[in-house]
């Protein structure tokens, strides 16, 4: 323990994956929230309902609270390529750099530049105005997705160029954009973002249901979640297994750890797949483990046996080797098992759906469904984290994969410096979390505000033509003839 | 090809240029109204000074993030060298703006406002501090060794110049965030901002002048670079003009003027911007690399701007529209409801 706290690249590392899973949780909610916030908004100007702006109203109080913890807590991501991976920086910063400055300029200027008429712009700007900075807001936050998920899949599986003396010279930056990882590295995380969001939002609405708080309204919030989570859920689990089998072809040490492999399981043979183990990294095999017989090809390939083989740890020196097996073996499992409850939790209230269980006035009596609901609303969160522990751990020895090791990409800093900065971060970020919290279920408990009032559309007439109601002068005699 | 060499790094110089120099104005008035909330007397005026920023202070701040891509992009060396030497003002800076802009959110749902108004104003001084030590070392001139990595310690940002700098920079954002609560408030509140403008105005310009004096007394190389025409004439123009800069804007706030006193401090901030680019060019890090050497390989820097380079002005469009759509004094919440 003492030694890793004199251990720059360990403690660089630490605050990088301290920072980012905190960081996560915010834009992780917003970049989801935005597309459902589009959503009311849009049927709010197509139905005229005031229902729909009031939801618009609500949620976007949770996201302006989300959104700015977000911004606070993201800067030291950008900065840190900088403070703590200088060398790494310089190594990667033609590509690298440069797809970050992209989110920045592009996607995030995007959304904050058009967050303010979203959220104060109500009395300001015309309502398709607005409308349209909405809009612009969930699709700049859906394009940082998009350039985050470009860079972190070009470190998964870089391409578009070769290490020339130290440096990564691209030769290609569409090739190097369209990287191996690309595209279902985005499709995956843009379906986690509006997953979670979408069962975050439903968990609420579940909840004021069952305290039967306003069951007309959020029933009807609920009903939008599960239209849209009905086609998300299942669609994940597909993602997610495209995701998988590009892990199998391109990284091949993470997928031994995902599945805490040892040994290599040949191509051509049926092999077992591991449920649940006890990983032994000093051993280099399982203490025990409970196995599915013959299940590996089925997972990997839809059919009994291996086109290729799957290759075991021990195929690489142990310096090679992603280290904590058993954290990226139990965070895969994690994240697959909740993916696979929500897509359960969806099928049985599609079908509770169907049996017409869900209208306003019967919904309150489906309280176990509703308890499920709540259950599922932090769910999509922990399988985030553990998805990106699994993806950025399992990427280990490596910084750039199978090019540039972590231990390398380090900037030679006084441990004392990087231990500070920890351990600031480790209190200031559990102040916000737990703030948001706090605060977030403020929010919440004290409910949308529905004598907001509705801003006039335009089919209503600029100057106002019904006659107005006759209301007798009541000031004395004397009165009124002064005011004329 | 030659040609290609120079001339790219030097539009990303100039185009680096520009996000700081936004960053620095439209930030830099953001941070001095939280530095001049440390002084508001009661919960309403701070309320209302957090009010005119409540729509614009995230827009605002994403300039330093695009300001950092693009640094990150196209100067990948200068990116980790500057940021690996100021470890600890950048993260002064970090945790700063960190606690400013969560106090904008908590604030509004907090029963206990005090707590979240001192982070506001503790805040944007931390992270003023910090980005004015990290100016003032980077005009000091970072150690680095051929390679241009850096080899100095992790307490070479803290001298007296850098602290002078440091200090001036803040009278300067306290200055640019007095005119702009001119322009954006009425009665009490804008005659109180009337005279710290006038006070930051004057604290602003004896800074200046110290660091006008002491930058070629100390630094040789500013000094060859300084005396030798043509160049020393716009170094002799730029502080006479900024004097003359200086006096209109006192002038017009003698006159009590609303709108004038913002313009003539964003062109004092613009002069001088202007005369440390003179100062610093061809240098990224000063004295030691040039853009050249820092600068990522030309195919990097062309397909930068082919994607950063046309949303510039579509940019600066939507940032200015929202200016626009919040124009006049502000009233009550932003929040609302």
């Amino acid at each position: 323990m003492v030694e890793i706290l004199s251990n720059t690249v360990a403690l660089s590392r630490m605050q990088f994956a301290l920072t980012a899973i905190f960081h996560m949780l915010w834009p992780v909610l917003t970049t989801g929230m935005a597309i459902y916030l589009v959503i009311v908004e849009g049927m709010w100007l197509r139905t005229r309902n005031p229902d729909y702006y009031h939801h618009a109203r609500f949620w976007s109080k949770l996201y302006i609270l989300n959104f700015g913890i977000g911004v606070a807590s993201g800067l030291p991501m950008e900065f840190q390529f900088g403070t703590n991976w200088a060398p790494f920086s310089e190594a990667v910063g033609d590509f690298f750099g440069s797809i970050l400055g992209f989110e920045g300029a592009m996607a995030f200027m995007l959304e904050a530049g058009f967050l303010g008429i979203m959220l104060f712009g109500w009395g300001r700007v015309h309502p398709v105005i607005h409308y349209l900075a909405t809009i612009m807001v969930a699709f700049g936050a859906n394009l940082s997705t998009f350039w985050i998920l470009v860079a972190n899949s070009w470190l998964q599986s870089p391409a578009g160029g070769e290490m020339v003396d130290g440096k990564f010279v691209v030769s290609d930056y569409f090739q190097a954009i369209l990287n191996p990882f690309m595209v279902k590295s985005v499709a995956h995380m843009f379906l986690a973002t509006l997953e979670t969001s979408l069962f975050v939002i439903g968990g609420i609405s579940a909840w004021y249901i069952l305290n039967q708080r306003h069951q007309a309204f959020f029933a009807r919030s609920l009903k939008i979640v599960l239209a849209a989570a009905i086609a998300v859920a299942p669609l994940q689990i597909y993602v997610g297994h495209l995701s998988a089998e590009q892990v199998y072809h391109y990284q091949p040490t993470k997928l031994a750890a995902m599945e805490a492999q040892w040994e290599t399981s040949p191509a051509g043979q049926p092999a077992d797949w591991s449920l649940l183990a006890w990983p032994d990294e000093s051993g280099a095999k399982n203490r025990w483990e409970l196995t599915i017989p013959n299940a590996l090809g089925y997972i990997l390939e839809f059919k009994p046996t291996l086109s290729e083989p799957v290759l075991g740890l021990k195929e690489w020196k142990p310096g090679d080797r992603p280290r904590m097996v058993g954290l990226i073996y139990y965070s895969f499992r994690i994240m697959s098992g909740i993916g696979f409850f929500l897509a359960g939790l969806m099928l049985w209230s599609g079908l509770q759906w169907r049996l017409g269980k869900l209208s306003p006035e019967k919904i309150a009596q489906q309280k176990w469904l509703l308890r499920g609901w709540v259950f599922a609303a932090p769910l999509g969160y922990i399988a985030v984290e553990a998805g990106w522990i699994v993806r950025c751990v399992g990427r280990q020895p490596w910084t750039l994969y199978g090019q540039i090791r972590t231990a390398d990409a380090a900037s030679p800093l006084p441990a004392m410096n990087v231990l500070t900065s920890l351990t600031a971060f480790a209190v200031i970020y559990s102040i916000l979390f737990v703030s948001t919290l706090y605060f977030g279920s403020r929010i919440i408990r004290k409910g949308p505000n529905l004598e907001l009032p509705v801003p006039e559309l335009d089919n209503q007439p600029a100057i106002d033509t019904t006659p107005a109601k006759f209301i007798p002068d009541q000031r004395p005699v004397e009165a009124q003839s002064v005011a004329e | 090809m030659d040609a290609l060499l120079h001339f790219l790094p030097q539009v990303w110089f100039v185009i680096l240029g520009l996000f700081l120099f936004l960053y620095v104005m439209l930030d830099g008035f953001d941070l001095g109204v939280g530095i001049l909330s440390l002084t508001s007397s009661d919960e309403e005026r701070r309320s209302l000074l957090m009010t005119s920023l409540g729509n614009v202070w995230d827009a605002n701040e994403t300039w330093l993030v695009v300001m950092g891509g693009a640094l990150f992009g196209a100067f990948p060396l200068a990116y980790g060298t500057i940021l690996n030497a100021l470890y600890i003002p950048i993260f002064m800076m970090i945790f700063g703006l960190i606690f400013r802009a969560v106090a904008f959110e908590f604030r509004e749902h907090s029963n206990r406002k005090l707590f979240w108004n001192f982070a506001f104003g503790a805040g944007s001084f931390l992270a003023a501090l910090g980005q004015g030590f990290a100016l003032g070392s980077v005009i000091e001139g970072i150690a680095v060794d051929e390679a241009g990595h850096f080899i100095g310690s992790t307490w070479d940002w803290l001298d007296w110049r850098s602290l002078l700098v440091a200090l001036t920079l803040i009278q300067g954002y306290v200055l640019i965030g007095s005119t702009y609560l001119i322009l954006k408030t009425e009665g009490e509140l804008q005659k109180t901002h009337f005279r710290t403008a006038r006070l930051a105005a004057i604290t602003t310009l004896i800074g200046a002048i110290l660091i006008t004096i002491a930058t070629p007394v100390f630094y040789e190389t500013a000094r060859t670079r300084l005396f030798t025409p043509p160049l020393f004439y716009i170094f002799a123009a730029i502080p006479l003009l900024g004097l003359l800069l200086v006096w209109l804007l006192l002038r017009s706030l003698n006159r009590e003027e609303e709108r004038t006193p913002f313009i003539w401090t964003i062109l004092i901030f613009l002069l001088t911007f202007i005369g440390l680019g003179l100062i610093v060019f061809p240098y990224i890090i000063p004295t030691q690399i040039t853009i050249y050497q820092a600068a990522a390989a030309p195919s990097a820097l062309v397909f930068m701007i082919i994607f950063v380079g046309f949303l510039i002005p579509i940019m600066l469009f939507y940032n200015i529209y929202q200016y626009v759509v919040f124009r006049g004094k502000v009233v009550g919440s932003a929040y609302g409801d």
